[in-house]
């Protein structure tokens, strides 16, 4: 017996929330970047659950998320090096407390 | 064949990955590194024209060879060899990482040539990435400065959180057609039952959100202005025309390929979209006081210029789009190649900086003139020219409300750019040294200011390229 495909889909929606509301509330950069990889992993969910109840034999939709989960590295890396330079300057990464440039 | 017309995209490669190598070798020496770019961008530019007019799908259809990839292909190496040409000086003088400068650019522009070229969702993905995290990178280059900093911080944040939501709404449009090829999703949306209308439009919203990001449309564009501000100067050129085209790109073939099945839906959304970005862009650019960020609601307020191109999607409105998108960009680097000069002196943060500079180099005075004066439209200059295309397609499908806008905006945006031309010869300046660019700057501003001229006194020969172009395969 398999899951029903919405199950799956109503998980991955609910992830994307989570993540989502996460990073439009919280303060902290780590945090937020945290809150943007649970949303991409709720994207991952998504073409899975679709590429192996929909399209078993053409598995477009794995493939592709290898090359999220690699993109997403790739993000993270350059995302963390920025964070990084910014706490050695500043001594906090509180997106608050960037208010330098402003009209 | 197939390696004939990647070509550009080959040699772009090996120029970034080799712009590195030599930057980590030859430190001191930004000029030699840009030589390099230029003449590598130049090469691509030969063969991208030498191959304009063919097309054809490659490597099993991830990537497609037409002339309207190749059009934004010209645009982008038009915007490099500029910008590479323009900033040595300022490279120099801030002391930004100049390998990394040069080659992060290089391989931006890479992403943006898979962005134009492809119809397939995982290679524009791709390519959008590789655009934006070099981009995160080149916003944060002026390591010291606090302002560059926070310009990059804000850029990877809203820019990841984008990359999120852009590739939500593809999985969903990738479950609804079950292929990832946007031409297989035109055929599949066209088929679907009235039951699975609410899933694709949240797909097409999401992708509406997140390229509306990209191309820093209202309601999309808190992170514009800071970032473009804080920024080095040419990174901010190169974000405002390079990294919008591509976006502009795709988002026209996404929607007029995979999703005109949906056309006269957002239609208005994108009418409605473009009538508030460029109205918001012209009144709150009327209140700056710093330069670059006047310039960059002044990017808002023409991405909605472009954006009622996109919202008439005729084949019109599709060339209007091309013609704007060259002309826009040639204006902007003109203009942000300006404040490189200025910067030579540290000045040119200010809108106050320009006081004067009519007596210290009447030459530049008067290019930024014609400059400021085709960015609001008026003839004989190519903004002129673009903005009638645009308004022409928007009449000409039934939008008379939407060119209307376009031509009051034209208006509001008046004072904005009037007040750089009254700052440049009716204000005393803090100084009246003569000022002379640097042959380099001399011969951007002369190529960029030329051909706005050039393109708005014989718009034929370009206007008949552009017309021919189609989009549908």
């Amino acid at each position: 017996m398999q899951l029903p495909l919405t199950y799956v889909l109503s998980f991955s929606a609910l992830l994307f929330g989570i993540g989502l509301y996460g990073a439009l509330t919280l303060q902290n950069a780590i945090r937020i970047l945290m809150c943007i990889e649970i949303m991409l992993n709720a994207v991952n969910v998504n073409l899975i659950a679709f590429s192996r109840y929909l399209s078993p034999l053409q598995p477009a939709g794995q493939a592709f998320v290898i090359f999220v989960m690699t993109v997403a590295a790739a993000e993270v890396a350059v995302g963390l090096a920025i964070i990084l330079m910014i706490a050695r300057r500043r001594d906090t990464i509180d997106i608050d407390r960037m208010n330098l440039l402003k009209w | 064949m197939e390696f004939r017309l990647i070509a550009p995209e080959l040699i772009l490669a090996g120029l970034g990955l080799s712009l590195v190598t030599l930057g980590a070798v030859v430190k001191k020496n930004s000029r030699a590194l840009a030589v390099v770019g230029v003449v590598g961008s130049l090469a691509a530019l030969a063969v991208v024209l030498a191959n304009f007019g063919l097309t054809q799908d490659l490597f099993s259809n991830q990537l497609r060879h037409d002339a309207y990839a190749s059009f934004f292909k010209v645009v982008f190496l038009v915007i490099l060899i500029l910008l590479f040409t323009g900033s040595a000086q300022y490279v120099r003088d801030r002391r930004m990482p100049a390998g990394e400068f040069y080659a992060l650019t290089t391989l931006a522009t890479l992403g943006g040539f898979l962005m134009a070229g492809s119809l397939d969702l995982i290679t524009i993905f791709l390519g959008l990435e590789l655009l934006s995290i070099a981009s995160y990178a080149l916003a944060g280059l002026l390591k010291g400065d606090p302002r560059s900093q926070e310009a990059s911080i804000k850029f990877f944040l809203v820019g990841a959180l984008t990359t999120a939501v852009i590739l939500f709404g593809i999985s969903l449009l990738y479950g609804l057609a079950g292929t990832t090829s946007l031409t297989g999703i035109a055929a599949a949306v066209a088929g679907l039952s009235s039951a699975e209308f609410p899933l694709l439009a949240a797909a097409g919203l999401f992708l509406l959100a997140g390229l509306g990001v990209k191309i820093a449309a209202v309601p999309f564009h808190m992170w514009a202005p800071d970032t473009y501000d804080g920024a080095p100067t040419p990174v901010s050129a190169f974000l405002i025309t390079a990294s919008e085209a591509a976006a502009f790109a795709v988002l026209l073939r996404l929607f007029a390929v995979a999703l005109p099945s949906l056309a006269e839906r957002w239609q208005l959304i994108l009418g409605l979209m473009a009538l508030v970005t460029m109205t918001y862009g012209n009144v709150t650019a009327i209140l700056q006081t710093r330069t670059k960020r006047m310039l960059a609601y002044s990017a808002i307020a023409q991405a909605g210029y472009v954006l009622v191109g996109l919202a008439v999607a005729s084949p019109s409105g599709v060339s209007a789009v091309l013609y704007y998108v060259l002309v826009y960009a040639l204006m902007t680097v003109g203009a942000f190649t300006v404040v490189l000069l200025l910067a030579g002196e540290s000045l040119g943060e200010e809108i106050a900086d320009f006081n004067g500079l009519s007596r210290r180099s009447p030459l530049v005075a008067l290019m930024v003139t014609i400059l400021m004066l085709s960015l609001i439209g008026i003839p004989p200059t190519a903004g002129f020219f673009g903005k009638l295309l645009l308004y022409r397609a928007a009449v000409d499908s039934g939008m008379v409300w939407l060119g209307l806008a376009t031509v009051l905006n034209g208006v509001v945006s008046v004072p904005y750019y009037y007040r750089i031309v009254r700052n440049m010869y009716l204000e005393q300046g803090t100084t009246t040294a003569a000022l002379t660019p640097t042959v380099p700057i001399a011969i951007v501003l002369i190529l960029a200011v030329g051909g706005t001229l050039l393109l708005g006194i014989v718009p034929e020969p370009l206007a008949r390229v552009v017309a021919a172009i189609s989009l549908t395969p």
